[in-house]
């Protein structure tokens, strides 16, 4: 494990040691029905150094970050960058999502905004069930929004310098 | 009010799936006499689906967005997307508090950011910028006789308490703007609940079912209509609406249009000037609910 590594469990120790577990954050989850380990689990795991078992869980993909919990977290933690924080390690670590048609649509998203600077959502739609081998997802959602012309054929104009910043910064 | 200042960040949906929320913005920024300047080369806020897999991109795209808006002279950036609005003003915020990364990320831009943009949301900018007088000033057919349930979706008002324009649990500015437009607001739990954002694509079971909540609730509580101001809000809970409304017994359809298209309708603007044929659930029929467009029209 690299310093990095060590410095983002450190970020991560200090940020979940303020839980005193009330279960605020579960009780106030609107997605908690569909998860498999309650958010204060997460963080109470989180804070004891026993993130692994929590990389491995569906929670971590199904948390929408409508950050409902961090409103109401009386310590003010912000419970949903500490689920992303979660994904980020669990897929540095090598583990498999979870959630693997969660995970595919960030990534499907994440890499169409690297192309142009811009998103091209019918593209995005495509990819998607490309990349996820099912092509008829969303079958009945994609043609009504091209009726209505919400969606379009030709993807926005690239942002101007955007690929030569992309090559900068990475 | 230094209208020099003040730009628009639209963001990738504005430009294609929500075109009418663009439309009647432009509409109605027109009637407040606010100029329609549109920031040059933004690029994406990244959403949900960049932090939640790279955090770092996400604050290096907002960064550049910000560096980019500080550099065309911009203090107030007006965001309506309720996604890209939480996305700058986190940026805003971390980057305030993390002297050290802000240098870092200035280090591999065109242009430093300092500091000087103010992310405005675009409710707060309509109450405490433009003013709720100035907006009942330009109201032509008052929308009085209609009900609205206002929604405002989780990122509109759930930023980091120092970035927060209204109350975070139980906004206001909403119903505030309908109520200078003579239409009544009711007090409603499910303002904030969340309509599944991306869900909705990739796990549409478990979307559908918060629609149909949100849907379920407004139509028990007889409003004629639920306004939104997020793209992802307006798209959930209007494009699938029919199938989602039978599977909750739900009798009426209810239209849900932008707050800005509600404002257009107030100020007497033409529906095709408003975007109105973009929205799945018909919004025209709401007109006949308010009394005094009723009576013009006998």
């Amino acid at each position: 494990m690299g310093i990095t590594e060590l410095e983002k469990r450190k970020i991560l120790y200090k940020d979940t040691l303020l839980c005193y577990q009330c279960a605020k954050c579960s009780s106030g989850c609107p997605l908690v029905e569909e998860m498999d380990m309650y958010p204060h689990v997460v963080i109470h795991l989180a804070s004891l150094g026993l993130e692994r078992s929590v990389m491995n869980s569906e929670t971590i993909w199904i948390c929408a970050s409508c950050y409902a919990c961090a409103v109401k977290c009386p310590n003010d933690i912000e419970i949903p960058n500490i689920m992303n924080r979660l994904k980020q390690m669990a897929l540095d670590e090598g583990f498999e999502p979870k959630r693997k048609d969660v995970y595919k649509f960030h990534k499907v998203f994440t890499d169409d905004i690297l192309r142009r600077g811009k998103v091209h959502e019918l593209r995005i739609m495509i990819e998607y069930n490309l990349r996820l081998g099912k092509l008829l997802k969303n079958a009945t959602l994609a043609p009504k929004m091209l009726f209505k012309n919400k969606l379009h054929f030709i993807p926005p104009k690239a942002v101007k310098g955007f690929r030569k910043w992309v090559k900068k910064t990475s | 009010m230094e209208k020099d200042n003040i730009a628009l960040y639209p963001g990738c949906s504005l430009e294609t799936s929500s075109s009418h929320y663009m439309k009647s913005l432009k509409t109605v920024f027109s009637v407040l006499g606010i100029p329609f300047r549109i920031m040059n080369d933004w690029n994406c806020c990244g959403a949900t689906s960049v932090k939640s897999i790279d955090y770092d991109l996400n604050l290096q795209l907002n960064h550049k967005n910000l560096a980019l808006a500080e550099e065309q002279g911009i203090k107030e950036l007006v965001v309506p997307c309720a996604s890209c609005y939480h996305r700058l003003a986190d940026a805003e915020y971390m980057l305030s508090k993390d002297e050290k990364r802000r240098t870092e990320l200035n280090g591999k831009n065109d242009f430093p950011y300092k500091g000087q943009v103010k992310v405005r949301n675009i409710l707060d900018f309509f109450v405490n910028v433009v003013g709720l007088d100035i907006i009942s000033k330009n109201v032509k057919k008052p929308l009085s006789g209609l009900t609205v349930a206002c929604y405002y979706g989780c990122l509109n008002t759930r930023v980091p308490l120092e970035q927060s324009f209204d109350t975070r649990e139980y906004p206001m500015t909403m119903d505030m703007i309908v109520k200078a437009l003579g239409a009544n607001f009711i007090d409603w739990s499910y303002k904030t609940d969340c309509c599944g954002a991306s869900l909705f694509i990739t796990v549409n079971s478990i979307a559908e079912k918060l629609v149909g909540k949100i849907l379920k609730d407004a139509s028990l509580r007889g409003v004629d209509c639920v306004i939104v101001s997020c793209p992802m809000c307006q798209t959930n809970l209007d494009t699938k609406q029919k199938s989602i409304r039978s599977k909750n017994s739900i009798e009426q359809p209810l239209p849900v249009p932008f707050i800005t298209q509600l404002m257009g309708l107030a100020f007497g603007c033409k529906p095709k000037d408003l975007g109105l044929n973009k929205n799945f659930v018909p919004v025209e029929s709401i007109l006949s609910s308010c009394s005094v467009v009723k009576n013009e029209d006998e």
